[in-house]
């Protein structure tokens, strides 16, 4: 699909034809889908963000700006609806991953990989535990800066934080996931 | 030697977000306690790599939509669009009737003497190329979703027939072949007009889809389950009917034989 064409499907979903934005859904579901699972850690909790995201879209799509990318509009979307997600979900199940990591100091005797490979999925677990304690918003900015590679400048848009606000998100959650790695460094 | 670069510092200069990073590289070519923050910092971040997301195919977006396409809320509309509300487009409306029938009200007063118009004035027009384009294209479009409606009801009724716990695996691969055609076509039905056409191929895919991902060796409540979702939708009866009214408009003259009604939703 040439930009005329994606211009032309946008316009026609701004107009409320729900065909072309059935286009726009099958186009970007996978690429949002990847993000959601990024900032959620969860493949069930992505699901339901790509999906929440793709609502969202459509009922803000008259506030989407012609000359922007739909891709970009819609990662904002996308990160927004995941810290939501967690939020929600923290509230509602407040410490659990508290449990989650004294479970995974338990040692794992039955484990019957090679050393090395275990090892590695345990840094893995325990990498997902230390998100898992995060902040919403730590989190998120963690995420976009870590693994999207996306600037501070750019997380704050998307947040719709300050610049200094999402540099201190991104500070605190490195501090905290050195406080929680750091008995694996050696390890690894 | 220059002050100690804080933790905040270091983090910054790993995402390469600090102006003036040179300074910092050479801070750290000669300050042993600064290169060894640096170097612990780099290594728990290195710790925490990027999560490998679980594939989704290439279906996955027609997915997505057949998940959310019953829940799309009312688009929030641009604040210039109340001027455009159904109540004051139609007082609109009804105002510019009043204003045309007062016009032709008049002409017609001060035109009693003019001639009756001839019947040759209604003629009809001959087809122009571009129709007969048109028409041809449409033809091919009727006779191309006809088959695929043929070949789906084959699948269809072969996936209600089959065993419980029997393979389903030869059903699902000629499902999902079926589930890419049937897009194509569904977007040259709406592109061409034909709404009901649409709207069955829709259905179709949601089926089919759901037969792609049902395991090989379904149990019986599984299959059951998605059976009577085909049943709710009178799916094959509506890709029977579709069918037979394709052909039958493909061929007007009536060669083949009609088998039932045209009512098709």
């Amino acid at each position: 699909m040439d930009a005329t064409e994606v211009a032309a499907v946008l316009a026609r979903a701004r107009l409320g034809d729900s065909e072309a934005f059935r286009t726009l859904v099958e186009r970007h579901s996978r690429r949002a889908f990847q993000l959601a699972y990024r900032m959620t850690g969860n493949e069930q909790d992505a699901e339901d963000v790509v999906q929440e995201s793709f609502i969202r879209a459509y009922r803000q799509l008259s506030r989407f700006e012609a000359r922007a990318h739909f891709s970009t509009w819609l990662h904002r979307i996308v990160a927004n609806c995941s810290v939501d997600l967690i939020r929600s979900r923290r509230a509602r199940y407040d410490h659990t991953s508290t449990d989650d990591l004294g479970s995974m100091d338990q040692p794992e005797a039955d484990v019957p990989n090679p050393e090395r490979l275990a090892a590695s999925a345990q840094i893995e677990r325990k990498v997902a535990a230390a998100m898992s304690d995060l902040s919403p918003l730590e989190r998120a900015a963690f995420t976009l800066r870590h693994y999207e590679g996306r600037s501070i400048a750019e997380i704050g848009r998307t947040l719709g934080l300050g610049t200094s606000a999402t540099k201190h998100s991104v500070f605190r959650a490195v501090r905290k996931l050195r406080a929680a790695l750091e008995p694996l460094r050696g390890e690894s | 030697m220059s002050r100690h670069y804080s933790e905040e510092d270091l983090i910054l200069y790993y995402y390469e977000e600090r102006p003036r990073s040179a300074n910092i590289q050479q801070h750290l070519d000669s300050c042993g306690q600064c290169a060894a923050a640096y170097r612990d910092l780099v290594a728990t971040l290195k710790l925490v790599a990027t999560p490998e997301a679980p594939d989704r195919g290439d279906q996955y977006g027609l997915e997505v939509w057949q998940r959310i396409r019953h829940q799309l809320p009312e688009q929030e509309m641009p604040w210039w669009s109340a001027w455009f509300r159904a109540d004051r487009l139609a007082l609109a409306g009804a105002f510019t009737v009043l204003l045309l029938a007062a016009f032709v009200a008049g002409r017609w007063w001060s035109a009693t003497n003019a001639p009756a118009p001839t019947v040759g004035s209604f003629a009809v027009l001959a087809p122009s190329p571009a129709a007969a384009n048109d028409d041809s294209r449409q033809r091919i479009l009727l006779t191309s979703v006809a088959d695929h409606l043929d070949r789906s009801e084959r699948v269809l009724t072969d996936f209600m027939n089959a065993p419980a716990g029997g393979d389903l695996s030869a059903e699902q691969r000629w499902a999902e072949d079926l589930v890419v055609t049937s897009r194509l076509y569904r977007q040259d039905a709406v592109q061409s007009g034909e709404a009901s056409v649409a709207l069955v191929l829709d259905d179709l895919e949601r089926s089919l889809l759901e037969i792609v991902h049902t395991p090989s060796r379904a149990t019986a409540a599984r299959l059951d389950e998605i059976r009577r979702r085909i049943d709710a939708a009178s799916l094959l009866f509506k890709v029977r009917v579709l069918g037979n009214e394709l052909r039958q408009r493909e061929d007007p003259q009536g060669s083949r034989p009609r088998t039932l009604a045209t009512q098709t939703s």
